[in-house]
């Protein structure tokens, strides 16, 4: 195998264009929450920092980066420094392996329109999802502060719990696609999407991941009623920012896997796939958000319950009917 | 079935919210925009002069006591007809919390609280309002009344000779 | 002793005692205007109705003017009595002034107070009010005659209780007017308590006149400094000044009330020329400079004439606490002599009766009004103990026999404005030649007020042999406090150490030194709150605090130690003070003004700037008893041991 300087130029390329959007997308996404929460509520939202509010996302980034950095007496130091990036990156590295368009001919080159596209896309991104429970962990216990230790210990029960179901409910799709490589799975889906065979894997799916981005009604590790800010209640400035900006960009990267595992990709008619998988991602950003200004939280108890007695079961019983119905179409 | 209820329910509630996005906002743009308020309103704070011109504050230290957060302090003084004034009197805007407590006491209609909510400042020294900064030249509310001629012990009359009194007795008098 | 039943308790009184003061014992509170404590009953108000439910009377009753008897069974809350009570208030209120706005006495006036809790809030008669003319009754008492309900408390008090005579009551019917025959000057020495005792705001003190209301008041439990009979006040202070002064009852010293010298001569705390700054050859400098200046000039006057020519001079006004360090300032130092008393008759005066009152033999005030038999021997009651007057006043309203030695001269000494001769006492007395010549024998409760001099000996044998009880009146509020000190320590006045030793320079703590001795000094080092000559003449000046400044104690004439408490915050007050410094423009814990120091603190400092390692503590030894003295109590009389009596 030869390494090509041009191959690594595209991936750099990819990988730094896809930085730009996402982070981006991110703080936009911070913007459109405001404003659409202040819709639902029969507010205006943020309108001061330039026209609609557009200036907002900088304005918010400026005072970030300008506030103190405080460190807690008492916390242990890496580990309070390291937690926010745990949080952040594993979101962003999960975007590694999602396509977004088909190849494309770029210089003579088959390019795809992913970063990397490896085989086992799937297993590599419930990995990754897997590191960012240490984020809030670690973030949690290092900051010597009960408020964050009681979030992050609500966050790791939570997180554990409902990545089983997430994974469970991705198992049909496996059994589908008959890959895990996130291109296969899409390339699966041309002709009808999955969200058609697997309307339960989708819906266990589409919960999980409001669970695992920490969203309402499942926001307990954050709680701001019970615990202050729950496992990032000490963190200020820059790495609060990191937080917050993981937080959005999870909900970019398991709306991009939603639409990845059950809403065909980047399939679509008429519109170039790159669109339609944007507006696929958006159209889930824009669900988090929705449901965010609807629902309340969910007690600490009921969310247990629900994850192991209610979406854990249905989970492995749509597998073995996944199983079933494979077998009998033969 | 419990599911398809709570199904529905949150169903409901996303419609709910759904509607609310698209509907009119109810905020006021406050520098562009201003609100009127009612004119009894609870903002700034004014003392008020008597019909007849006189500062209608006798400096009783009522609103003082009445007031929760402690804002206004005076000196009580007299003139050379007799007559309670305030020598200094002091309303702490920063620490006032526009209860009105201070006006519903004062026994004299002098303390009177005015729609007027615009006196942010960025110098917290500037809100602390002076009697020269609070006294009006009006009667604002109760527009007819005058304390002293209600008092009974004499001041902005002769004594006895108030609304409501008798003209003072003659103790040496042997009549019955 | 009566047993009666009062809305359900059980009460069991001594004869005599009225319903009222029944019910009083058990807690329940009959609302009254015209009852007073110290008045006993006029039956005037008509406020203190309650119903007899069962008993030997039946029906609505005046609690305050009915005997308590056995078998009563009294309601106070029953409708019939309580709508009486209503009626009544209505009624006293119906020519009551609309002014409590503008009334001195708004927030303490007991008027006020039952007619919000007898729920008279709207009035309903229509007609049309009687008003009153006023009357100047001097620059101490204001008059506002048209708030009067005629509970005769006044002229009950002023006539009566204090034997005045040149005010009281007059017409007749709706006509009804308290007052004097023409305006002028209250003439009695205890007319200010016309202000505590007026159950609404016809005396008011002229002094505080529209300063401040009751609830602003900084006040606490505090003992009057002008004599030595330890009255107990309230001082009330508003923004840093001193604005009148009120009786707190103290039955074993002054009861309910306070003579006018008490009451209305406190200005000096305000004084603007009061020492506030330490000063340094009249030079304003920082406490540090000034003790590091003391200490260099006692160090040169040691040297230059040796530190026997060094006096430390206390005061009879000087607090126990810092009288009882000035001891170690004095050995710190090596002063040649150690003074409590700038007198010698003074010092002797205190040395004698200290020596001879033991805890027995010692006449209280509640003693005096006891007493069937009292002779006055070359004591000026009105100039130094005018309180002590109204108590012998008292016993001779109960019947007793005032008799009055007089002197060589004849009489008493009748002092520059000619209002304390004898003639003025407010009781009768039998003029004698000698105390031989009085028949203690015949008295039960004999006692023998002096005011120190040349008799003390003759005074101090007569009384041995006759078993009467001793008061003598002293000079200060701690004259007794500062002759056991004197004793304990072996310390002379300061005109036998003058005499002795050539005295070249005074350390003076509150004291006056003689304005003769002043020039003679090369160095004057004086702690004081007030603006003495000494004051103006010294070369070192640390303020202290004012006894209204400070918590203290004081030892009255008859050995009962008394603490009075802080009342209020040493500093400049905000009355008269420049504008640019009220309200503060920044932030600061410092008061204008607000530098003074207990002397007793600054005693502490100098000694331990003096090189003493010792954690000096107040009240060591034999004092140990004063330590947790109750400022709200009776006192604490100082056992014979705690006299150094054996």
């Amino acid at each position: 195998m030869t390494i090509d300087l041009i191959d690594i130029a595209l991936v750099a390329g990819k990988i730094g264009l896809i930085f730009l959007v996402i982070l981006g997308l991110a703080a936009y996404l911070v913007l459109a929450e405001r404003k659409l929460l202040a819709y639902i509520q029969e507010r205006l939202g943020p309108n001061r920092a330039g026209p609609w509010g557009m200036l907002q996302p900088l304005a918010d980034g400026i005072k970030l980066i300008t506030k103190e950095d405080v460190k807690p007496a008492g916390a242990d130091k890496w580990l309070f420094y390291l937690a926010p990036a745990m949080a952040a990156i594993p979101a962003i590295m999960i975007f590694a392996v999602i396509p977004f368009g088909p190849p494309i001919t770029l210089f003579g080159r088959e390019v795809g329109q992913q970063v990397v596209d490896i085989n086992v896309g799937l297993l590599f991104f419930i990995a990754f999802s897997s590191i960012a429970v240490y984020g809030v962990a670690l973030g949690g216990w290092a900051s010597n502060s009960k408020y964050a230790l009681l979030g992050s210990i609500r966050g790791l029960a939570q997180l554990i719990s409902y990545e089983i179901t997430m994974g469970l409910s991705l198992v049909p799709v496996v059994m589908l696609a008959r890959s895990f490589q996130l291109s296969e799975i899409v390339a699966a889906q041309q002709s009808c999407w999955f969200i058609v065979y697997q309307p339960l894997a989708f819906i266990i799916f589409l919960i999980s991941i409001f669970a695992e981005c920490k969203r309402i009604p499942f926001d307990l590790p954050e709680a701001e009623g019970e615990l202050v800010a729950g496992f990032h209640t000490e963190y200020s400035g820059l790495r609060f920012g990191l937080f917050f900006v993981g937080e959005y960009i999870n909900v970019i990267v398991l709306g991009g896997l939603a639409a990845t595992f059950f809403l065909g990709g980047w399939h679509g008619p008429l519109l170039p796939p790159v669109v339609w998988f944007l507006i696929k991602v958006l159209a889930f950003a824009f669900l988090f958000i929705w449901v965010r200004g609807t629902l309340p939280r969910l007690r600490y108890d009921q969310l247990m319950h629900f994850g192991w007695k209610v979406l854990t079961p249905l989970a492995l019983v749509n597998i073995l009917a996944t199983g079933w119905f494979i077998v009998l179409k033969g | 079935m419990s599911v398809i209820n709570d199904t529905k329910a949150i169903l409901v509630g996303m419609w709910t919210t759904w509607k609310h996005i698209f509907g009119p906002s109810v905020t006021v743009q406050y520098p562009e925009e201003k609100r009127i308020p009612s004119p009894r309103y609870r903002a700034r704070i004014v003392l008020t002069r008597d019909p007849d011109g006189g500062e209608r504050c006798v400096a009783c230290y009522l609103c003082s006591a009445a007031c929760p957060v402690d804002c206004i302090s005076m000196q009580s003084a007299e003139q050379e007809n007799g007559r309670r004034y305030a020598l200094w009197f002091r309303i702490n805007f920063s620490r006032c919390i526009f209860c009105g407590l201070c006006a519903e006491a004062c026994p004299t209609m002098a303390i009177q609280m005015t729609p007027d909510y615009e006196i942010c400042n960025r110098d917290i020294m500037n809100l602390l309002y002076e009697k020269e900064d609070l006294l009006i030249d009006g009667c604002g509310k109760a527009p007819d009344y005058n304390f002293y001629h209600h008092a009974g012990i004499g001041v902005t009359q002769p004594r006895g000779a108030g609304d409501e009194e008798r003209p003072p007795v003659d103790v040496r008098s042997l009549l019955p | 002793m009566p047993k009666l039943i009062i809305d359900n308790i059980p009460v069991e009184v001594t004869q005599g005692k009225t319903v009222l003061e029944a019910a009083k014992s058990v807690g329940i509170t009959i609302p009254h205007f015209c009852w007073h404590p110290a008045l006993g009953k006029a039956g005037a108000c008509r406020v203190c109705a309650v119903k007899m439910v069962d008993g030997p009377v039946k029906g609505i009753q005046m609690s305050c003017m009915l005997e308590a008897q056995d078998g009563m069974v009294v309601s106070t809350t029953d409708a019939e009595a309580m709508a009486m009570r209503k009626q009544v208030i209505e009624w006293l209120m119906i020519n009551h002034p609309h002014d409590c706005p503008v009334c001195d006495e708004g927030g303490e006036c007991q008027l006020q107070d039952y007619t919000i809790a007898g729920g008279h809030g709207l009035r309903r008669y229509t007609g049309k009010k009687r008003t009153h003319v006023n009357q100047y009754l001097g620059p101490h008492i204001e008059h506002e005659m048209n708030r009067c309900i005629q509970c005769y408390r006044c002229v009950r008090f002023y006539q009566e209780f204090a034997g005045g005579t040149d005010f009281g009551v007059m017409g007749s019917a709706g006509r009804i007017y308290y007052g004097r025959v023409a305006d002028g000057p209250l003439e009695s020495p205890f007319a200010g308590n016309l202000v505590d005792i007026c159950p609404t705001g016809v005396f008011t003190d002229k002094t505080a006149r529209f300063r401040a209301r009751y609830w602003d008041y900084d006040m606490a439990p505090s003992v009057c400094p002008h004599c030595s009979l330890g009255c107990n006040t309230v001082p009330a202070a508003r923004y840093r000044e001193l604005l009148k002064v009120i009786a707190r009852q103290n039955d074993a010293v002054n009861g309910w009330f306070l003579c006018d010298k008490g009451r209305f001569t406190n200005s000096a705390v305000n004084a603007p020329e009061r020492p506030r700054v330490p000063l340094i050859d009249g030079r304003q400098v920082a406490w540090e400079e000034a003790l590091a200046a003391l200490l260099l000039r006692i160090r040169e006057i040691g040297t230059e004439y040796g530190a026997e020519s060094l006096a430390i001079v206390g005061s009879s006004g000087l607090s126990m606490e810092a009288a009882s360090l000035l001891h170690l300032l004095h050995e710190k130092t090596g002063a040649g002599s150690l003074c409590y008393f700038v007198d010698a008759g003074e010092a002797q005066q205190s040395a004698t009766v200290t020596a001879c009152l033991n805890e027995q033999a010692s006449a209280s005030m509640a003693d005096i009004q006891a007493a069937d038999l009292i002779a006055l021997v070359e004591c000026d009651l009105l100039q130094d103990g005018p309180m002590m007057a109204l108590a012998v006043r008292q016993a001779w309203r109960r019947g007793a026999k005032i008799s009055l030695v007089e002197d060589a001269a004849g009489t008493v000494a009748q002092n520059d404005n000619g209002l304390n001769s004898t003639d003025k006492l407010p009781f009768e007395v039998e003029r004698v030649a000698s105390l031989i010549d009085i028949p203690f024998a015949d008295a039960a409760h004999p006692v023998i007020i002096f005011g120190g001099g040349d008799k003390m000996s003759e005074v101090m044998a007569e009384a041995g042999k006759t078993g009467a009880k001793l008061a003598c009146l002293l000079g200060g509020p701690n004259s007794f406090g500062a002759a056991l000190l004197a004793k304990e320590y072996g310390a002379i006045s300061l005109a036998e150490a003058v005499a002795d030793k050539k005295v070249r320079a005074v350390v003076s703590v509150e004291a006056d030194i003689p304005p003769e001795l002043l020039p003679k000094l090369v160095v004057v080092a004086t702690l004081d709150w007030r603006n003495t000559e000494t004051v103006k003449a010294a070369h070192i000046v640390l303020p202290t605090t004012a006894w209204v400044e400070m918590d203290g104690t004081y030892i009255n004439n008859e050995g009962r130690a008394q603490r009075f408490k802080k009342v209020m915050q040493p500093g400049l007050p905000i009355k008269g003070l420049n504008p640019s410094l009220h309200p503060p423009r920044e932030h600061t814990p410092l008061v204008p003004g607000g530098q003074s120091r207990p002397a007793w603190e600054i005693l502490v400092d100098i000694v331990h700037r003096l090189g003493s390692e010792e954690d000096i503590q107040l009240f060591a030894g034999q004092w140990q008893r004063l330590r947790d003295l109750d400022a709200t109590g009776n006192g604490l009389l100082l056992t014979d041991i705690e006299r150094g009596i054996k």
